[in-house]
């Protein structure tokens, strides 16, 4: 078994990943969920900064030979399935103000909530599951397998990375704006 | 007990949680998720219940196609994040048994709303295929369409429910 | 380190981006001679009865992909196919520990897209060579000839049993065409992947 995937590779990005989530703060769900009330924009700041570093990360490694772009893998696109769970996905992060990561992160801190979240999320998943032949044909259309904003948009990828940084940055200044303001 | 310190800037500690996707990237050849662990551990306990109902039902016997899936790579991960979130916690002074609620409704509420909060993103996150670990943060940063269009259902659905969810907050 | 420093190095880097080409590496130099031999040696094929194997197996990091169209697909594939025709194949990332197995109808696009893998320098890749009539005649109808040898009739009564196990019926006498009901005693065996998240 490789490194990649050892338990001991897992536990030490888990660790890592956690880590870097308690300590930005989104442990807390009156954080998190402050971030819908447009008070508190760590979410934001925290996702696209992160989405960003890794992006431009694997853009330049990717460029100068260090890694293999293409070996890496990229989630399938399933448009309607992925846009209907995401509008579901966002109506229980807004009434629980955690999402699964946060959730440990929550728990692991001492909060309660976040226990509570994690059991939810458990019966949330085990039920969905078991009603799977009643959603299996929705949950396998719309298949793109492998697809990216640079091929949607007819783009090259240098270009696309160009406007998502710019998007970003923008909602920076939008986000540190509107704090100013409440 | 120890003051609790303020939390990091949240640009700086955005980069680094980039940095640790990039790093998994790199390393594990994936990015970082959550809510398979819960779909792994729920493969579990179905197939330890019942192993008939496991492999006939196709999203649970995709779990066991690769071995335990109590051993799975995002379950040890997920252990990893809980463990990550407790050290930095702990360091921190922020350690704390409390429920984190808004001061409009009482404890066990704030618990009920969490557990039914966590039930709707557990169905959420089996139809898009991961949550805001996995699709928003890792699929956004390698440009994957699906995971856009998660992140953005999400956010645009949370700012639309948020009316509705003040009196959990405010 | 400050976020506006940060942010500088992001806006540095993500203007550099647009004249820095691609991100993906270029294919590879094609090793004739190497693939040649690898044809001949018989590496590059796996036989239906022994990916039967693997399947029921669970053989860990096994791939079988179906090189066809999806309508073609939706009407049989082999349990634990994955659908992924001839132009979407590049762009898929396989993982270096992954055995993957290609299949098409009669064998001829799933040697094209062996070709086409291992250009990309991807190693430990098959496929069945015969296709899905390999499938049919091999896993789900074998048949043992009146005049078999004793071990023939070995090799038949361990394809059977493996036969039985993907619904499949094994025969004496003259080889079975493919009929209808193959399709419809398809085991329960997982069609869906796991992958990260």
């Amino acid at each position: 078994m490789s490194f990649a995937d050892s338990p001991l590779a897992a536990f030490l990005i888990g660790t890592a990943f956690g880590f870097a989530l308690e300590r930005a703060g989104l442990g807390d769900a009156r954080k998190l969920a402050g971030q819908f009330y447009l008070k508190d924009f760590t979410v934001l700041k925290v996702m696209f900064s992160a989405i960003v570093t890794a992006m431009l990360g694997a853009f330049w490694l990717g460029r100068v030979g260090l890694i293999d772009l293409a070996a890496i893998h990229v989630p399938e696109t399933f448009l309607a399935p992925q846009a209907v769970g995401g509008l579901i996905f966002g109506v229980g992060f807004v009434v629980s103000g955690l999402c699964p990561g946060t959730s440990c992160v929550a728990a692991a801190s001492g909060r309660l909530d976040g226990l509570a979240a994690m059991l939810g999320l458990l019966a949330g998943v085990l039920i969905t599951g078991l009603a799977f032949p009643l959603l299996e044909d929705f949950y396998r259309s719309t298949d793109r397998g492998v697809f990216t904003l640079p091929e949607m948009l007819g783009l090259p990828y240098g270009v696309v990375v160009t406007l998502v940084v710019a998007m970003a940055l923008a909602a920076f200044r939008l986000a540190e704006t509107l704090e100013r303001r409440s | 007990m120890k003051t609790a310190q303020p939390y990091a800037n949240p640009y700086v500690a955005g980069v680094c949680l980039g940095l640790v996707l990039l790093g998994a990237f790199v390393v594990a050849g994936q990015g970082l998720g959550a809510s398979g662990a819960f779909a792994n551990v729920a493969t579990g306990l179905v197939d330890a219940a019942s192993p008939r109902t496991a492999e006939r039902n196709d999203y649970f016997a995709s779990y066991l196609s690769g071995g335990a899936p109590w051993t799975a790579w995002m379950v040890v991960e997920i252990v990893g994040v809980i463990a990550g979130g407790a050290l930095s916690a702990f360091l921190a002074g922020r350690m704390r048994v409390e429920i984190a609620r808004g001061p409009g409704i009482g404890d066990r509420s704030r618990l009920a709303y969490a557990a039914g909060g966590g039930a709707i993103m557990g169905f959420g996150a089996v139809l898009a295929r991961g949550c805001t670990s996995g699709q928003a943060l890792s699929g956004g940063a390698l440009l994957s369409v699906g995971s856009w269009a998660f992140m953005l259902a999400a956010f645009a659905a949370g700012f639309i429910a948020a009316p509705l969810a003040r009196k959990l907050w405010r | 380190m400050k976020a506006s420093t940060l942010g500088a190095g992001a806006l540095l880097l993500s203007v550099a981006a647009p004249f820095a080409g691609s991100p993906y590496r270029a294919p590879q130099h094609l090793d004739v001679d190497g693939l040649v031999a690898q044809i001949e040696r018989g590496e590059d094929h796996v036989t239906a009865l022994e990916l039967a194997g693997w399947i029921r197996a669970r053989k860990p990091g096994l791939r079988v992909i179906d090189v066809r169209t999806p309508e073609e697909f939706a009407a049989y594939s082999i349990p634990t196919a994955e659908n992924i025709p001839l132009d979407r194949l590049a762009p898929t990332a396989f993982r270096e520990n992954e055995t993957i197995v290609l299949y098409s109808e009669g064998g001829a696009h799933a040697g094209q897209a062996w070709v086409l893998l291992k250009a990309l320098g991807r190693d430990n890749v098959r496929f069945i060579a015969g296709g899905l009539a390999d499938w049919h005649y091999e896993v789900m109808a074998p048949v043992l000839a009146p005049d078999a040898s004793a071990k023939d009739r070995k090799a038949f009564e361990a394809a059977s049993e493996l036969s039985r196990y993907f619904g499949g019926e094994p025969g004496l006498g003259p080889a079975q065409e493919p009929r209808a009901s193959d399709t419809a005693t398809r085991p329960r065996v997982a069609t869906l992947r796991r992958r990260g998240c």
